[in-house]
């Protein structure tokens, strides 16, 4: 059998040619026979536009227990103001027909305080099936069943929702979930194995993909939002990207997002804020470094919610003292450390990349540029 | 029960003292060709084949340091070796030795009787096979214990090498420590020599690749019409969806995997000159014979 591939060097390419790299940067080779569609998902119809539901009740910071009927009341606000749209169900048509095959890719890894809120999923399938979508071709996905089983997401959602992990856990062992032929290849540090592989169920199965991902701050990448949630969590072993206080997330994050066909099919960003972490990301095994952000953002451009993102983990570091997300002082540097890091607001144990937001604009997957994001606040 | 239960792989030839339990529980479990303990006399004493982590070097599961004497066979074939190795190991240093080839005695715990015999009774079914190493690179062996942790390095990062006496025009590299190409310091650290040679060669030149596992090693052999290929699992656990790259051009074939059986090899490809295909699930050990493919 012969494989017809769209095979093309990203440090070579034009669209990346303006923008420069670190020069200790490997060459990422994409490797994917899908094409772009007319209108890829990412950025979207809306470029640029963010819009923050808040809510001081939708979430209980003393039990942090979510309001279910707030949280709905949040996100059919939010949906309407994106689109235009009179109604939640027409807001939810603009992207979504009965016979598409519906992945909501959740968060699963800050288990237990800080996850894709279940009221939020809950009203994700909700949405979708109200217009249509049997739930039986609506997915649930994560890279690791474990963490799904701790999350355990089924219980809030009907029956008949799917739920699909590529791997048991982070062992390294089980690769079938994988598609062997749609994958970035780079050697960061001299790993052997030099490929990051989609996820079967993304290139082979799903027609759209909602990304719900949570306000959190990230040892790696400064913070963990849309980007990093759909293409750290749609790849197969991308931990290599990071090593002895150095990590190349600044370029990868961005270069898995934009691949095909994951770059097409994510056709809507629900950024969960109702809790959020500060520091120590992204885990959330203790409550010391959670906060209560209390808003859901809705857009189509994963770059403009970031960047909004990346403000609101500064802001609140800021609040408590600790270090900027910026920080790349060798000072701070524990590398690998990871207890001094959880013990210490003050303590990288990588070099961060928050710019990597700002690279995946430059590979056309939205607006960084704050003065272009037009954020509009609503409050319930 | 540990026992001094011997037995030589070169073929699936084995004797044991007799008399004792486990003889009998080994001839139970079908291993019937047992051999001596005055047999081990002269043999190379060899490591227990595994993994071990390394703690602040690299996760445990993702990159653990990989304990394997398949350099050891390539460097000196003739030689005849030992294993001494605890439970749960007889497995993977039966399938180690014979992978290689190698004259290989086993110590093993009565423990790993049955699985040791369904592993024996596995290797003896495969088709006979008899091609020659399939190498990128040589080696000029100068005896030293340093290019022998090189060839170790090597052999755990897949760079398939050829041990010679003397640079050969037939490799593209020949590595002769001490020369100003590879100064004798820089070998004092192998796993970056290691990692220089395979820059050098380039990872879309190499004869093998291995995606999936960093644990497991493979042996190629070959000739212009068929290859066969040994994978060897290190890591304890079952892999799968193991994907592998072979430079070249060959049909799709069958894999024979250790407690599984025969098995169709998936998603097969030939692109750039290379054939890619996956392997649903690798135990500890697994052959997978190619013929070349006209026509690609």
């Amino acid at each position: 059998m012969h494989r017809r591939s769209f095979v093309r060097l990203l440090a070579g390419a034009p669209l990346v040619r303006a923008f420069q790299l670190p020069s200790d940067t490997p060459p990422l080779r994409i490797v994917s026979s899908y094409a772009a569609s007319a209108a890829p998902g990412m950025p979207g119809p809306y470029p640029g536009r963010v819009i923050s539901i808040k809510s001081d009740k939708c979430v209980d910071t003393s039990t942090g227990a979510a309001n279910d009927e707030i949280v709905r009341e949040m996100m059919a606000r939010g949906m309407c103001a994106l689109t235009g749209a009179a109604t939640t169900v027409e807001a939810w048509r603009r992207f979504f027909e009965p016979s598409d095959v519906v992945g909501i890719k959740v968060n699963c890894g800050g288990y237990p305080h800080c996850v894709s809120a279940y009221e939020i999923v809950a009203e994700v399938v909700r949405q979708l099936t109200g217009v249509g979508v049997p739930v039986s071709q609506i997915y649930v996905y994560e890279r690791f069943q474990n963490q799904m089983d701790e999350v355990n997401y089924a219980p809030h959602l009907p029956a008949g929702v799917q739920f699909v992990a590529a791997e048991r856990a982070n062992r390294n062992v089980d690769n079938g979930g994988y598609d062997p032929a749609t994958y970035l290849e780079a050697d960061f540090f001299g790993e052997e194995d030099t490929r990051s592989n989609m996820m079967r169920l993304v290139s082979r199965r799903l027609t759209k993909i909602v990304n719900i991902p949570n306000m959190k701050d990230h040892g790696a990448t400064g913070v963990t939002g849309c980007l990093k949630n759909i293409a750290y969590g749609s790849f197969s072993n991308v931990a290599r990207t990071h090593q002895r206080g150095k990590t190349y997330t600044y370029s990868v994050v961005g270069a898995l997002a934009a691949m095909e066909p994951l770059r097409s099919r994510t056709v809507l960003q629900i950024m969960d804020g109702l809790r959020g972490v500060w520091h120590g990301g992204p885990f959330a095994r203790t409550t010391r470094y959670v906060f209560y952000p209390r808003q859901i953002m809705v857009g189509t451009d994963p770059v403009a919610i970031d960047r909004l993102l990346l403000d609101i983990i500064e802001n609140e570091r800021r609040a408590h003292g600790a270090i900027s997300i910026w920080d790349r002082s060798p000072a701070s540097l524990r590398m690998d450390d990871t207890r001094a890091r959880d013990a210490d607001p003050n303590v990288n144990i990588i070099i961060r990349e928050p710019g990597h937001v700002e690279y995946a604009s430059k590979l056309g997957l939205g607006v960084y540029d704050r003065k272009r994001i037009d954020l509009q606040e609503l409050t319930v | 029960m540990t026992a001094a239960l011997l037995f030589a792989l070169s073929l699936p030839c084995v004797v044991s003292p007799p008399g004792s339990e486990s003889r009998a529980a080994l001839q139970a479990a079908g291993v019937t060709q047992l051999c001596a303990e005055a047999d081990l006399a002269g043999r190379e004493a060899l490591p227990t084949p595994g993994t071990t982590p390394r703690p602040g070097v690299a996760s445990p599961t993702r990159s653990p340091w990989i304990v394997a004497s398949g350099w050891r066979f390539i460097r000196h074939p003739e030689t005849k070796y030992v294993y001494d190795v605890p439970a749960g190991k007889a497995v993977l240093a039966a399938a180690e030795a014979f992978a290689y080839g190698a004259d290989a005695a086993l110590k093993v715990d009565a423990a790993d009787a049955r699985s040791l015999g369904d592993m024996l009774k596995f290797l003896q079914a495969l088709p006979s096979v008899d091609l020659p190493a399939v190498a990128d690179l040589a080696i000029v062996d100068d005896g030293s214990a340093a290019i022998g942790e090189v060839m170790n390095l090597l052999a755990r990062r897949n760079l398939l090498f050829q041990v010679v006496q003397a640079a050969s025009p037939r490799f593209p590299i020949n590595i002769t420590i001490g020369t100003p190409e590879y100064p004798r310091d820089q070998a004092a650290d192998p796993s970056a020599f290691a990692l220089k040679i395979r820059r050098e060669l380039g990872d879309d030149k190499r004869a093998l690749r291995v995606y999936g596992s960093e644990v497991v090693i493979c042996r190629l052999t070959g000739d212009a019409g068929r290859a066969r290929l040994h994978l060897i699992n290190y890591g304890g656990r079952d892999i799968e969806g193991l994907r592998i790259r072979l430079r070249g051009t060959y049909a799709p074939g069958d894999a024979h995997v250790s407690g599984v059986g025969r098995v169709p090899i998936e998603d097969h490809v030939v692109a750039g000159g290379a054939t890619e295909f996956s392997l649903a699930r690798l135990t500890t050990y697994a052959v997978i014979d190619l013929n070349v493919a006209r026509g690609f």
